[in-house]
């Protein structure tokens, strides 16, 4: 494991995820812009948020989400608010979730996604006064699930290669 | 571990009230943005600004694999495309010179009908260096910013249709909000019945048609394009056609912004013609002095100008005295175009008097009324003034009743008939009036007809 200072491990967290806010918002699709981009910030504050709740505190969860408002192009707020929602959520049931290992990992962050997908659906909804189309939110959702396989995978390598368990845990 | 963390959740006790905050500041986030008072758009035109390089950087490849991917699926068929291409461009070169001549003979058909001047259309070709599909927003990203004039509100089209429109304009990129976005809703209108409606993306291919006239008869396969209603597109851009999706209908589009490379951004604004100088009347032009404006209340009765026969009107005779009524007085006044020029603009059609039966300023054509004006028809008093540069102004309609119609028409025949008559040495009375006119004739007091012949106008020499 490599040893790096406690304000780079503080950091990672968050680096991880605006690196991912930013790598989906990437205008760039494989699929001519057919399927939305995976929620990958959702998934760096899902792993952390389990694994390493020191390090993503709400105000964290917070600078995320307005990044995430920031570049997607949507309505500003909207992911910030779901993130939120989502962050409380997993607080009241850290213990369920994390205890959840392998596959069950990975449902576990389908019921994080579609949380977070109800959560930004209703706050669209009302930010719009209409109905917003269920479709995109969903293909989203599917894509998010499936992307989290090799980024959990990878979250994990760097959590055991230069974060590392808390303290608490020895 | 996991009980560990849980612990560690919980035995912050005071993590509470940091999450208290940060939701309520969620909150004020979205209110905030919803009453539009975070510069929030500022914030991602700089970002894209600054990430512009690496983007087109990235863009690079993966346009070169589609290119790539492209060229290995024509390479069979160069030949053949090339021979199709040599015919497509053939023909489209006779459409060209088909419509060039087109173009030039409309232009010369609205001249002649002095209609108002198409908008003027002036567009910055720009290559797009990004797709951004969301669950809440469908954008794209072009090359192209202020640096550019590129402006917020311009409409992006590509060779088969309407994409978008910008909505937001870094210095060297721009963001293009799709017709599929949520938030796109532009007026169209459907072909060849002309009908209005409202085409409103919600984030699917085809976006749906709202606020469709009462009576319209739509039909699959009509097309759709821009109306040009409120300014905010050129008319008559091609979006799409239609398509029924149970009891609405959809529109699927001609353009596909998944491999949209080079696109228009098309700058449409109302053509502003530039402010008349007084000495651009042709009255002015011609050599002769204005007079200054006479009071509303003389207008009818003021003098003629120079060089214009002096034609004395009867005794007695009744003043038709409808404010619209033009007499052959030049005022230099800003507001009117001369009677040549054009095309007209700013939503005011003007019309030549000569096409309306009228006579240029200072020259007396027609019989003129008893009042001193030229004599009109009823018709023109409905539609419009007649100003002394020989124009229809300020078009107002004058309502009246049959009863006043039918008295001015007699009126208007009778002074007609008088004039004629005093022009006339031989004509005592007009031939062919019947007993009854006769009467009504001489009890009208407009007509004398022992009265002599009015003098022959008299002209200067400088005039002449």
């Amino acid at each position: 494991m490599v040893v790096l200072p406690t304000p780079v491990v503080a950091i990672i967290p968050l680096f991880c995820a605006l690196v991912g806010v930013v790598v989906s918002s990437i205008p760039l699709s494989l699929s001519d812009g057919r399927i939305p981009p995976p929620l990958f910030a959702l998934m760096c504050i899902y792993f952390w948020s389990l694994v390493r709740p020191d390090l993503v505190p709400p105000g964290v969860v917070f600078v995320i989400g307005l990044a995430e408002d920031l570049l997607s192009g949507g309505p500003p707020g909207l992911w910030t608010a779901s993130f939120i929602i989502t962050y409380i959520l997993l607080d009241r049931q850290r213990e369920v979730f994390a205890s959840l290992a392998g596959w069950a990992a990975i449902l576990g962050f389908a019921v994080a996604m579609l949380i977070a997908s109800v959560s930004a659906y209703g706050i669209g909804w009302l930010w719009y006064l209409r109905q917003p189309p269920i479709e995109p939110l969903a293909l989203q959702l599917a894509v998010s699930i499936l992307f989290y396989v090799p980024v959990g995978s990878f979250l994990n390598w760097l959590n055991r290669r230069m974060v590392g368990p808390m303290r608490s845990d020895f | 571990m996991a009980n560990g963390t849980w612990r560690i959740a919980r035995g912050r006790s005071n993590a509470q009230l940091p999450l208290a905050i940060v939701v309520v500041l969620a909150v004020l986030l979205l209110l905030a943005a919803k009453a539009h008072l975070l510069p929030f758009d500022r914030a991602r035109a700089a970002v894209t600004d600054w990430a512009q390089p690496t983007l087109q950087r990235m863009n690079a490849p993966v346009v070169a694999v589609a290119d790539w991917l492209s060229g290995i699926r024509h390479f069979f068929d160069v030949y053949s495309e090339n021979e199709r291409l040599r015919r497509e461009n053939a023909a489209l070169r006779q459409w060209q010179g088909a419509a060039t001549m087109l173009e030039a003979r409309a232009k010369q058909y609205q001249r002649l009908l002095n209609s108002v001047a198409d908008p003027a259309v002036t567009s910055v070709a720009a290559r797009v260096i990004g797709h951004s599909s969301r669950p809440f927003s469908e954008t794209m990203i072009l090359n192209a910013g202020a640096k550019d004039h590129v402006k917020p509100g311009e409409t992006v089209a590509d060779a088969r249709g309407v994409l978008g429109r910008i909505y937001l304009a870094g210095v060297h990129t721009s963001w293009v909000i799709l017709l599929t976005d949520l938030n796109s809703s532009i007026p169209v209108s459907i072909e060849p019945s002309n009908d209005q409606a409202i085409l409103a993306g919600d984030n699917t291919e085809a976006p749906v048609l709202e606020a469709v006239a009462q009576g319209a008869k739509l039909k699959e396969g009509q097309e759709v394009v821009t109306s040009g209603n409120g300014g905010l597109m050129p008319p008559g851009l091609p979006i799409g056609q239609l398509v029924k999706d149970g009891q609405t209908y959809r529109v699927a589009l001609f353009a596909d912004p998944g491999n949209a490379d080079d696109v228009r951004i098309m700058d449409f604004h109302e053509e502003q013609m530039p402010a008349l100088k007084p000495n651009d009347l042709p009255a002015i032009a011609a050599g002769f002095k204005p007079s200054p404006p006479p009071p509303e209340s003389a207008v009818a009765t003021s003098a003629p100008p120079p060089g214009a026969p002096v034609l004395t009107p009867p005794p007695g005779a009744p003043v038709l005295t409808p404010p619209q009524r033009g007499v052959g007085v030049a005022k230099p006044d800003a507001a009117l175009k001369p009677a040549g020029q054009l095309p007209a603009s700013n939503g005011l059609v003007t019309r030549p008097a000569a096409a309306n039966g009228s006579s240029p300023v200072g020259v007396a054509q027609l019989p003129p009324s008893p009042a001193g004006g030229h004599a009109t028809s009823d018709s023109d008093h409905r539609t419009g003034t007649h100003s002394p540069g020989g124009l229809v102004k300020n078009r107002e309609h004058t309502v009246r009743s049959p009863i006043e119609i039918e008295r001015a028409r007699e009126k208007a025949a009778m002074a007609r008939e008088g004039i004629a008559a005093r022009i006339s040495p031989s004509s005592a009375a007009p031939k062919g009036l019947d007993k009854k006119r006769r009467t009504r004739r001489a009890n009208s007091g407009l007509f004398d007809d022992d009265m002599p012949p009015p003098p022959p106008p008299q002209y200067d020499e400088q005039d002449r």
